[in-house]
């Protein structure tokens, strides 16, 4: 017997179609509202992904991605400032910078379900402070203007997709590898996996700081994105919640399913702060009640259970 | 015969409770020791101290002469200790296949052949074979107690610590389990320490066993010796019936 692959083939190729078409769109007279729009959800697919493999697949939720995303996002402005480098260099030091902060958060690591939330609601905003305080870093509250031209904001659409891209191949693997199922091994009965020789604090660390480390490149080409970032918005507490939110309504612990909640999101925001702009976030709350009420699994959930009641549909004689 | 596991000494206090008092313990290669007490004896506690997810208050335990004392317990499995528990733990979120492919990643590196090839034998011998795919939810609670000893097969364990395989499950399960330990022993020479209620089980499957009453060791021997021993009869029956056994 050997192992299945990690990618199964068919799924490579409707992978690969969608992301050439993807990547073929702005030359096809995309207009700028949608180029901006896909621009966005493509860094917010990534950090949900991302966050996804600690929230989802360890089931360890965290109210604290913030931190990485505005680490990530500080960090890789300061070297652009300051040292000239290329962008992807930048975000790349900032994603590194994020993930070796996200492994200084080991200790909460010793907590479980709401106790570990609760705790990286502290990371964040002990991080949201400090470097709203540290100004020699972040500018304060005044913030930071990045280096960044109008052709090289034009450009972020393929950067942002190719991490987003990155991002979703890398979750389908993990999903499927041996590393995976000791995360999931470890979100049902963390005893029972040391039981069987899993070392529970090794595999959440390791997938903890990729987890940090990747949202913190997102948070890097999003800053690029904006151009002009500041602590308050990069560190705020609703940024975390976004995380969660994009991840819930999308399918928490599905590969992909944060990915749709990301576009949603992105989609449904912009739609809601245009038209009802003091109701966003209270519909956005009645959303999430709604999914967990209904389907926890979000719309990966909806969507399986449309499969199923089609399946049932068209073969009648099977139970 | 050389000790495979030794434990000397061996004490777990809990505040003012001692569960487990000094025990001393011994396991020989290929072997199968029961252990056998009433309720509060001290039996899962042994369990848990052997398998690494408690920590003794004194005493230290040996594998293959070496101490294995302080070490976590998910490198006690690697090791070769493996224990199963009293209520089942299966991970609920992954197949039966994957709930034992989990356990056979590490055990590779030590020993012999591929992970997937040992998963698939853990299976057929714990009689879980046909439709690895489904969950552990669709299983009845047997199943789920052969899953749970398909996982700690899987692991490679040389030492496999049974918390109560047997209890729970209807007679004839009851005599399958025993069939299955027995060849998990000639087969793979894995040495076994096994709690359980239904005696007859103990009984017939132990080569030898030790008696815990109040977490302290109160007797040791071979099946029929044990049954014979007035101390035994009084943890069990209460002191008068050791007496009259006695007198």
């Amino acid at each position: 017997m050997t192992a299945p692959p990690l990618i199964p083939r068919r799924m490579a190729g409707v992978f690969v179609a969608g992301c050439a078409v993807l990547a073929v769109l702005p030359a096809l007279d995309l207009s700028p509202y949608a180029h901006n729009q896909l621009t966005l959800s493509y860094v917010m697919i990534a950090g949900a992904l991302a966050w996804n493999w600690m929230g989802g697949f360890v089931g360890q939720v965290s109210f604290g991605h913030a931190a990485m995303f505005g680490i990530g996002g500080f960090v890789a402005g300061r070297l652009m400032l300051h040292m000239q480098l290329p962008p992807p260099v930048c975000w790349l030091a900032g994603g590194v910078v994020a993930g070796v902060f996200t492994l200084a958060a080991h200790p909460t690591l010793r907590l479980r379900g709401p106790y570990f939330s609760i705790a990286t609601i502290g990371i964040g905003e002990i991080s949201r402070q400090v470097f709203t305080y540290w100004e020699e870093f972040t500018g304060g509250a005044t913030g930071l203007s990045l280096p960044i031209s109008a052709v090289q904001k034009y450009q972020l659409y393929w950067w942002a997709l190719a991490l987003a891209a990155a991002v979703a191949l890398a979750s389908i693997a993990i999903r499927r590898s041996s590393f995976g199922l000791r995360l999931l091994a470890i979100k049902a009965d963390v005893d029972a996996a040391a039981d069987v020789g899993i070392s529970a604090a090794l595999y959440q660390d390791a997938i903890f700081a990729l987890s940090g480390a990747v949202v913190g490149v997102s948070g890097g080409i999003f800053a690029s994105y904006f151009v002009f970032i500041e602590p308050g918005d990069m560190f705020g507490f609703d940024r975390s919640i976004t995380f969660v939110l994009m991840a819930v309504i999308g399918g928490v612990g599905t590969s992909l399913g944060p990915a749709l909640g990301a576009i949603v999101y992105v989609v449904l925001r912009n739609y809601l702060l245009a038209s009802y702009p003091e109701l966003h976030l209270g519909l956005f709350g009645v959303l999430v009640i709604v999914i967990i009420l209904f389907q926890p699994l979000g719309i990966t959930g909806l969507v399986r259970w449309l499969v199923r009641r089609v399946q049932r549909a068209a073969s009648p004689g099977q139970p | 015969m050389t000790a495979l596991l030794a434990a000397r000494g061996l004490t777990r206090r809990f505040g003012g409770l001692t569960a487990l008092d000094g025990v001393d313990l011994t396991l020989g290669e290929g072997e199968i020791l029961g252990v056998i007490g009433p309720n509060g004896a001290g039996k899962t506690t042994l369990f848990s101290l052997i398998g690494g997810s408690l920590a003794p208050s004194a005493g230290e335990i040996l594998l293959d002469g070496r101490p294995v004392t302080r070490l976590a317990a998910h490198r006690r499995v690697r090791a070769g200790i493996v224990r199963t528990h009293q209520i089942v733990r299966p991970f609920a979120n992954l197949t039966i296949f994957e709930n034992v492919m989990v356990a056979a990643i590490h055990a590779h590196r030590r020993t012999e052949g591929h992970a997937r090839d040992r998963v698939a034998e853990a299976l057929e011998l714990a009689g879980l074979a046909d439709r690895p795919e489904r969950y552990p939810a669709s299983l009845t609670l047997a199943g789920r107690k052969r899953l749970e000893l398909a996982r700690a097969l899987a692991t490679g364990p040389r030492v496999l610590l049974l918390d109560e395989v047997v209890a729970g499950v209807n007679p004839a399960e009851a005599q399958a389990f025993a069939a299955l330990i027995r060849r998990i022993r000639d087969q793979r020479g894995v040495s076994i320490i096994l709690t359980e209620h239904v005696m007859p089980a103990v009984m017939s499957l132990s080569d030898r066993i030790m008696v815990l009453e109040y977490g302290k060791r109160i007797a040791e021997g071979t099946p029929g010796e044990v049954v014979a021993d007035p101390r035994v009869i009084a943890a069990y029956l209460g002191s008068e019936a050791g007496q009259g056994a006695a007198s």
